[in-house]
């Protein structure tokens, strides 16, 4: 078999080139979201927060089908239950707000397998943790595309908001900048990339690929605007390898994106000359700058 | 300038006239950021009022300049000197436009004052304490206006650095500027400032630094906290008290 067809030979096949798609454009979207995570530490909360969504996911399926709205806010409620809920916990008794979070969202996890078992469908447990690429509609390309634009398109608009906030958030709003909205609308954007996401990548692996490419782009870029268009590369880089290795080792979609992009993020890690392990390492012999 | 009754602070009444450069003193928790926080909007008033010039904060918003806690930020972050003080042209560009030449122009003359024009391109970690405080100074200058807010400039420098900035700010006061700053060090208000207001949760003086600073003054402004009463560096203090 020959490179070419090694490449390309899987997207003869519909369901290949429908998975790709979403993917793709996800990564895209989840690479400039997850930039803002890693810089902000919001990595293990936006974890977390992705697992609480499945009851959401689930009681929405039951109740109203299939349809992506349904799906979107069910997801939402979950989300937003869990924040407040672990917000109120922290402040009303003496548990402090990572074990209240960290309780809340084990609780929701758990209450969406226990639903999922119910769910009237041919979709199994797995599908909905770990991703199914074989199960992505036409319809899912289409919220993955709607999902993925409404992203970029926010990044864009409001990409110095989006700067201040993440650097600055005390002179965002000394300035006159509304930091809640753009928190607000950050968060809103996680879930709903989550959700879509949801196909390919399962609710426990879709962060990875918002989390992998930002830490790995983070390691490259000096600048806000390199880190944001390198990560959504590497995301979208990473996507299609990990279908392509998806089809030919015949792995789940959600693990076999995940290990393509881990295989970046490790490399960046040693290899980036002045943020990798062995950068660092060669610097520490001679002075820093700095403290 | 009117402040109101704040949680944190309570019954404060005073002025600052413009052009003049003012230490905001007193103990950890005695209020001090809370005053900058809520002339530039940052704690709303549960009382009273905030006047600049004749106007609402709100409306004077281009005059003021907010330079938050060194330590607030992460210096790791991907951006440049010269990112950091463009984001003081973003209020006056609004969301999508460009850089204009006059913009670029201004954050070269701030960077240019500062003398770190040379570190512009330079990630902001590879900076000593001294010279990531000048960024942020520089930031505010690039917003245009002529009233300086400025939370613990002085908290983690070395002595240099300490000096450096203390004749910066006088320059500022001699340009006309009216600088405002919280800070723990006593010698260095009493050297380099010259008024003071000196606060424990409300106010225990105000006006020219060496009559704000006489000794039954601190007594009472450190005493009512329990603090040790002439230590005038609290060193490794701790983070302000949140209101």
């Amino acid at each position: 078999m020959s490179l070419l067809e090694l490449l390309v030979g899987p997207f003869h096949y519909e369901f290949m080139r429908r998975g790709l798609y979403s993917a793709v454009l996800l990564g895209m979207s989840g690479g400039l979201l997850g930039c803002v995570l890693v810089l902000r530490r919001l990595a293990l909360m936006g974890d977390a927060l992705s697992h609480s969504l499945l009851p959401g996911v689930a009681a929405a399926w039951l109740l109203f089908g299939t349809s992506t709205a349904s799906l979107f806010i069910g997801g939402l409620i979950a989300g937003l239950l869990t924040a407040l809920g672990s917000a109120l916990l922290s402040r009303m008794t003496r548990i402090k707000e990572d074990a209240a979070f960290g309780s809340l969202f084990i609780l929701f996890f758990a209450a969406g397998v226990a639903l999922i078992n119910k769910l009237p469908t041919q979709l199994n447990l797995s599908d909905f943790l770990f991703g199914n690429v074989l199960g992505v509609s036409a319809a899912d390309v289409r919220l993955s595309l709607a999902v993925s634009g409404l992203t970029v398109a926010a990044f864009i608009a409001f990409h110095r908001s989006v700067l201040l906030e993440t650097f600055d958030p005390i002179f965002h709003r000394a300035t006159g900048g509304r930091g809640g909205c753009v928190h607000m609308g950050f968060l809103a954007l996680t879930v709903l990339n989550l959700v879509a996401a949801m196909q390919t990548m399962g609710i426990v692996l879709a962060l990875g690929l918002f989390l992998l490419p930002a830490v790995s782009a983070y390691l490259w870029c000096d600048r806000f605007i390199s880190m944001l268009l390198l990560s959504a590369g590497i995301a979208v880089l990473g996507s299609l390898a990990g279908i392509l290795l998806s089809f030919h080792a015949g792995l789940t979609s959600g693990p076999a994106i995940v290990l393509s992009l881990g295989a970046i993020f490790i490399a960046s890690a040693l290899f980036s000359p002045r943020h990798g392990v062995i950068g660092v390492l060669r610097d520490n012999r001679g002075p820093t700058a700095g403290e | 300038m009117r402040y109101g009754e704040l949680t944190a602070l309570r019954n404060v009444t005073l002025g600052v006239p413009c052009g003049s450069s003012t230490a905001v003193l007193g103990a950890n928790g005695a209020g001090k950021s809370t005053l900058l926080r809520a002339v530039v909007g940052l704690r709303r008033l549960s009382g009273g009022e905030i006047l600049i010039g004749d106007s609402h904060p709100n409306h004077a918003r281009p005059r003021l300049a907010y330079v938050p806690q060194r330590h607030s930020v992460d210096w790791d972050f991907p951006i440049t000197v010269r990112g950091v003080v463009e984001q003081g042209r973003y209020p006056s560009l609004g969301p999508l436009r460009r850089l204009r030449k006059a913009d670029v122009e201004q954050v070269d003359g701030a960077m240019e004052e500062l003398g770190i024009l040379d570190l512009a391109e330079r990630q902001i970690r590879r900076l000593s304490g001294g010279q990531q405080q000048r960024v942020f100074l520089a930031r505010a200058v690039a917003q245009g206006g002529d009233i300086f807010l400025l939370d613990e400039p002085f908290a983690g420098l070395d002595i240099f650095a300490v000096e450096e900035l203390a004749r910066d700010l006088r320059d500022w006061e001699a340009q006309g500027r009216t600088v405002l700053a919280a800070m723990h060090d006593l010698e260095i208000a009493r050297r380099s400032f010259k008024r003071g207001i000196l606060l424990a949760t409300e106010l225990i003086a105000e006006g020219p630094i060496g009559e704000v600073l006489e000794a039954p003054n601190i007594r009472r402004a450190y005493h009512a906290r329990g603090d040790l009463p002439m230590d005038p560096v609290p060193r490794a203090a701790p983070e302000e008290r949140r209101s």
